[in-house]
């Protein structure tokens, strides 16, 4: 999987979890950016993007994530 | 309860289902949460799935692990709230680090926390009159001493399951307390895919998110049986739902039933339909037959397990199955939502949903082999109560249909009454009827006149309250058989105003028509009297569906006020203008006294 797809698939996730269809994300995208990014949403994020790709990530994966290219650099070597 | 299949409990869609729930008219219900593990993700879950059975869930999360801090002090936040369901959530993660931290023996470690359980409890209950839903702990999966650690007291699962056991040992003495068995859930779905060790350590969740839908599913299920929502009976389809075949076509001799395949799976499903037969489920069948072939099969073939005596009604004629099982609804006097229709055939399943929305149609597999586990997987019959009466209640009902059969041969109603020779014993609410009387309060919805719905503990409470109220019940039988206990009535003495107020009257729809509300009133009327009492005052509160006794007080001549005090109609009579009912119900001497035995005043 290619970093674009992986950003489209991810994007895809995103959307379904925060139930907007017009949100978009960038690599610099951090949870202060979206409004209902909290930590509760923040675990059901990570266990539907570890759902979609496939993956499962560590504890420690999950607490080191800053911002959305983390999330993709992580999926990434995961999926390798 | 789930009404088609398990896909209800999906964990996204309903967290989108919650987001866009927006109050509607309907019931509400008060729960609080008290947890030692997360609650946030729970609550909209509950939200969604309680909007899906008609209430709007007010939910009232207590801190993280505040149990015994909320239960134990009395100006918390839980006890301000005022819940009506008190849900305790606790983690197995949490009681591991007990405990490997326990001071003491551990062979004593499943008695010292169920103490601590017990206490939160008693705590609860002398604050506030909830329902108590108390959790099961997951059996955790590591084995110190591999299988071996089953026989010692040091093992860690082994005294997870102790505690779990000594928990429904003790709940068995607290009428008004539930156990929301988590372990059993975990069970189903595999204990490996439903703890998540890594949500624990990132937000001290439960369980695997995929799995919290069936947990608050569970909790629904158990909130929805205490607030008297229960099914009460199960309709049966029979070729291919409890035989293999068609007897029409292949005769007696040629159906699948007995031990081995096909055969086997329908008698392994039968077995199962008995119980829920025994446990107070009334059974009813609803084919496309010819009746004296379909009921041959009962009288005749020796591997049915249901026998006639196990189906309150039979219906087989080749009339639409919809309109079949509204006949049946009448003759029982329940409502579509309390009924479950079994068919295997997929067309009548979706006619009957079609035409009789209310009605639970789950979906059945095509190998009857799984009959039994579809059915159980959506658990269907959750039970607030249970009381003797239950294992006779298909033989109740078809006392009921001899006894129609009969009215018919009668010149006039009063003449057929009379033939009865009713027998109607009235006593004070009494320590070994409260289960039954909380489990009438509980179930009755139509004949009711002010759906308060009173826990058994409240029930005991109202029994011990000599000066404030004299609670009664009747139990009635006639030369069929007995009804047993099917009338409730609360009279609450406002002796300053000389006024005894009617709080609750309900009755079975079974005992309709037979005169037992009005030997009731003239009862009423005669403590009031005794009780230097001169009116009696009465409400009748609507709901969705006490519509028949709307008009309950006017045929006993009480007057409705146009602005009464309290919810509903508040109607009057004043006790010397009440001209008493005839009546074709005997009383049965039992000596009875306002105050209670041995107490003369």
């Amino acid at each position: 999987m290619t970093r674009a797809e992986i950003h489209e698939t991810l994007t895809g996730v995103f959307r379904d979890v925060f139930d907007n269809p017009s949100l978009n994300i960038s690599d610099t995208t951090t949870a202060k950016d979206i409004e209902e990014w909290d930590s509760i949403v923040h675990v059901t994020l990570i266990v539907a993007v570890e759902k979609k790709f496939g993956v499962s990530f560590t504890t420690r994966d999950v607490r080191r994530l800053e911002n959305v290219g983390d999330f993709i650099q992580l999926i990434s070597s995961r999926l390798n | 309860m789930l009404k088609n299949d398990r896909s209800e409990l999906n964990y996204s869609a309903l967290l989108k289902a919650a987001r866009r729930l927006v109050p509607a008219p309907g019931q509400s219900v008060r729960v609080a949460l008290l947890s030692d593990a997360s609650t946030q993700h729970i609550v909209p879950l509950l939200k969604a799935l309680f909007a899906g059975n008609g209430f709007n869930a007010e939910i009232y999360e207590a801190g993280y692990d505040a149990i015994q801090l909320e239960a134990y002090n009395p100006d918390s936040g839980l006890y301000a709230f005022q819940p009506q369901i008190v849900v305790i959530l606790q983690s197995i993660m949490k009681a591991k680090e007990k405990f490997y931290g326990f001071a003491g023996d551990r062979g004593d470690f499943a008695r010292a926390n169920a103490d601590k359980i017990e206490g939160v409890w008693k705590a609860l209950a002398s604050r506030t009159q909830a329902f108590i839903i108390q959790s099961t702990l997951v059996i955790p999966y590591e084995r110190p001493f591999g299988n071996f650690g089953r026989k010692l007291t040091e093992d860690v699962s082994g005294a997870v399951s102790e505690l779990n056991r000594e928990i429904c040992l003790r709940a068995r003495e607290y009428p008004g307390v539930f156990i929301n068995d988590i372990d059993y859930l975990a069970g189903w779905v595999g204990r490996r895919h439903f703890l998540d060790e890594k949500l624990w350590a990132l937000a001290k969740s439960l369980c695997a998110l995929e799995f919290l839908p069936d947990v608050a599913q569970n909790i629904v299920d158990i909130a929805l049986a205490c607030l008297g929502r229960a099914v009460k009976c199960v309709v049966l389809d029979l070729d291919n739902t409890l035989w293999g075949g068609v007897v029409g076509d292949d005769g007696l001799e040629g159906i699948g039933l007995g031990d081995i395949d096909e055969g086997g799976a329908f008698r392994s499903f039968q077995l199962y339909l008995r119980d829920l037969s025994r446990r107070g489920i009334i059974l009813c069948v609803c084919s496309k037959n010819n009746e004296a072939i379909a009921r041959r099969v009962f009288q005749e073939h020796p591997a049915m397990v249901l026998k006639e005596e196990h189906i309150a009604v039979f219906v087989a004629n080749w009339e639409d199955k919809a309109t079949n099982i509204r006949r049946i609804r009448e003759k029982l006097n329940i409502g579509f939502d309390s009924m479950v229709f079994l068919d295997d055939n997929p067309f009548e399943r979706n006619l009957v949903r079609q035409l009789i929305p209310e009605i639970i149609v789950p979906e059945l597999p095509e190998d009857p082999a799984l009959y039994v586990r579809a059915v159980s997987e959506l658990n269907l019959f959750e039970a607030a109560s249970h009381s003797a009466v239950d294992a006779q209640r298909n033989a109740l009902y078809r006392e009921q249909e001899m006894r129609e059969a009969e009215s018919k041969a009668f010149a006039s109603i009063d003449e057929y009454l009379q033939s009865l020779g009713t027998v109607a014993i009235l006593e004070r609410f009494e320590p070994r009827n409260l289960s039954r009387i909380a489990q009438l309060i509980q179930r009755s919805n139509q004949f009711n006149l002010t759906t308060r719905r009173y826990s058994e503990p409240e029930c005991e409470a109202i029994m011990r309250n000599e000066s404030d109220f004299f609670p009664f019940t009747i139990t009635l039988q006639d030369r069929f058989g007995a009804y047993g206990l099917i009338n409730v009535v609360i009279l609450r003495w406002d002796r300053p105003s000389r006024t005894c107020e009617i709080d609750t009257f309900l009755m079975s729809c079974r005992v309709l028509q037979r005169g037992v509300e009005q030997f009731a009133m003239n009862k009423i009327m005669e403590f009031a009297r005794r009780e230097g009492c001169e009116r009696v005052v009465g409400h009748y509160i609507p709901t969705a569906k006490n519509i028949m006794v709307r008009e309950f007080f006017a045929q006993f001549g009480f007057v409705p006020l146009s602005s009464g005090n309290g919810p509903g109609t508040e109607w009057r009579i004043s006790v010397d203008d009440y001209m008493p009912c005839k009546v074709f119900v005997k009383e049965q001497s039992l000596s009875l006294e306002l105050t209670p035995a041995g107490e003369a005043r």
